[in-house]
């Protein structure tokens, strides 16, 4: 098997996601227009104006740096929830696989019971209860940022519970387990060291998947009205252009663009790791 | 005898689908309580002590959440699915009617999303299948990949650019009611339903290709093109219904989603369907309505994945004899 050449497109998506990761952790600091300036002079300016590489939206933002500014919380909010949900869904799952019984019902009910509403008004409901509280006095209202990542990750951990539980499934039954138990090993150490290493390979496949969706359900979220703030992230950019569209349809393009290509560079991390780990099972 | 033990396990089935569907809809009473702010004084900020006390009452919020629950239940359970309130003098709708509606355009919406995938996903997943690995399955495969990872508010976005706006085709937003003009009617669900279709057909044709070259190795396919058979003939008619089990497991549970999972694309197109009356009456805060969509909802994708599991043997008859033994 050759293990040095890999296709162009894990190395397309490795340098799509570690220039959102840049951006992300050092976007504000670049040299570059500030991302709440408004130009009216050119206003509506198209792809490739000059001063304004990616144009500026009706009001005069540009909109390079606008995308850039959006990247931190897309990518935040994304990979916050992903991975707290991935270790709280795969402790659940895994759990629920390992011991079974009526611990396995109850787990296994709570994910069915979770995923039986369509997950967008999950979130939206989510959302809702978590949001402002009073009109009156917005200032005891949690962040917006941290209201999306409690709800998308309430969301998320039946989705990726389930997923971890049949993972740990179809690994309990196998020979070195069963070798490990009869030779008097405590249950808690085989789960340590024998499923849940096998588990986390499948998680973090899926892992990338689900990032993918999240950045997805932000927008959809943004579009509704519930996004971010204005202009924090690539969701609440596309839900401010969006009715502009008409007239100038590149402001709600770009953003869409940087949502379609950070998703497309997590499915393709996704299907790459998982075609990894069914090799690696094939080998077996 | 798998038909004993299919009953069996049928009954077993419905009867946790109908404890998911308890539980779904407790849950769902205990995130409406959860909801901040007093709920009598935002739906009616200027009634008296009076009137909020009817409300409340109404609203089940003078007794315990079970009691409201059982309340509900019952009432659900007959068909009542209670009102909104607005703080207008005239009062609320029935959320009944609100359901008479706008579930027509959510179920035509579906269904056409579904069709319409199915249609595309089929041919080309076979066709893909059969000339796996050359240079058009790399091509058409990457192009999917790609069309997959597009958001389909994007692509509404983008086809309510191009053919709504550039080219003045279709009308951008609204839905016409097919007893008012089939044209018109399925002119006003071009748009909505492309967008839910692009990601649809490419995730159904990636599944339909992988199991239909899974397919393509087993013996009764080498038995059959040895018989002389043309390959046409075994893909449709040897190849086809086996390769297909995946597939209409997935465009199944994907309709039981649509159901109210298309809010984004709905709210796109102005396309006034469930998913955008469950949006709303979060919003609006209308519990009694939030509790009834989203519990009508839940039913509908339980039934849903109750009947899809019974269709898998029908559909496969291996699975029942996997299942029996």
């Amino acid at each position: 098997m050759e293990r040095d050449r890999k296709p162009i497109g894990f190395y397309l998506s490795t340098a799509w996601l570690g220039l959102c990761a840049f951006l992300s952790a050092f976007g504000d600091n670049l040299p570059i227009t500030d991302w709440k300036a408004n130009d009216f002079e050119r206003a509506g300016a198209g792809l490739f104006s000059p001063g304004h590489i990616l144009g500026a939206d009706f009001d005069g933002v540009d909109m390079l740096a606008a995308v850039i500014h959006g990247t931190r919380w897309s990518i935040v909010i994304s990979f916050v929830s992903v991975f707290v949900a991935s270790i709280l869904g795969g402790a659940l799952g895994i759990v629920a696989a390992y011991w079974r019984g009526w611990l396995d019902s109850v787990i296994t009910m709570y994910f069915n019971v979770t995923l039986s509403v369509p997950t967008l008004i999950l979130t939206l409901a989510m959302v809702a209860v978590f949001a402002s509280p009073d009109p009156f006095n917005p200032q005891a209202a949690m962040p917006r940022i941290l209201v999306l990542i409690i709800s998308i990750t309430f969301v998320l951990i039946p989705i990726l519970g389930r997923i971890a539980r049949s993972a740990a499934l179809s690994w309990t039954g196998r020979e070195f387990v069963m070798v490990a138990e009869s030779v008097g090993m405590k249950r808690r150490q085989i789960l340590w060291s024998h499923i849940v290493p096998n588990v986390v390979p499948s998680m973090m496949s899926v892992g990338f998947l689900a990032a993918g969706v999240v950045i997805v359900v932000e927008g959809g979220l943004a579009i509704l009205g519930v996004g971010t703030d204005p202009g924090q992230s690539w969701g609440s950019m596309l839900a401010k252009n969006r009715g502009d569209i008409s007239i100038v349809p590149h402001t709600t393009l770009v953003p869409a663009a940087a949502i379609a290509l950070t998703v497309m560079a997590l499915n393709y991390f996704g299907d790459y790791f998982r075609a990894r780990i069914d090799g690696r099972e094939s080998r077996i | 005898m798998w038909i004993v033990g299919k009953f069996g396990g049928i009954a077993k089935q419905i009867g946790r689908a109908v404890l998911v569907l308890l539980l779904v809809t407790f849950g769902i009473t205990v995130i409406v309580r959860l909801l901040p702010g007093d709920p009598v004084t935002s739906l009616l900020p200027f009634g008296t002590p009076e009137q909020h006390d009817v409300l409340r009452k109404e609203l089940g919020l003078d007794v315990n959440i079970f009691q409201d629950y059982w309340t509900w239940l019952k009432d659900f359970v007959r068909g009542d699915f209670g009102q909104t309130y607005t703080s207008v003098a005239d009062g609320g709708v029935a959320v009944r009617d609100q359901i008479g509606l706008t579930l027509p355009r959510t179920l035509f919406l579906m269904l056409y999303t579904t069709v319409f995938s199915l249609i595309v996903s089929i041919p080309l997943g076979i066709f893909l299948a059969y000339k796996a690995d050359t240079r058009t399955d790399k091509s058409i495969s990457n192009t999917l990949f790609a069309f997959a990872s597009i958001p389909n508010f994007a692509v509404g976005l983008a086809l309510a650019y191009i053919l709504g706006v550039q080219l003045e085709l279709v009308n951008p937003v609204g839905y016409v009611p097919l007893t008012e003009s089939v044209g018109e009617h399925f002119k006003s669900m071009v748009m909505p339903v492309l967008a839910l279709s692009i990601g649809l057909i490419s995730t159904f044709t990636r599944l339909l290709r992988v199991d239909t070259i899974a397919t393509l190795k087993e013996d009764f396919v080498t038995m059959a093109s040895s018989k002389g058979l043309s390959n046409q003939w075994i893909l449709w008619r040897h190849v086809l219904r086996p390769s297909s089990l995946t597939l209409l497991t997935s465009a199944a549970l994907n309709m039981g989603a649509l159901i109210g999972g298309a809010v984004v694309v709905e709210s796109v197109f102005a396309f006034d369907g469930l998913g955008t009356l469950i949006a709303q009456s979060i919003y609006y805060r209308q519990y009694l309505a939030i509790q009834s969509l989203i519990a009508l909802v839940a039913v509908a994708y339980i039934v849903f994945n109750v009947i899809v599991d019974i269709l898998y043997g029908v559909i496969d008859p291996r699975v029942r004899s996997h299942r029996g033994a």
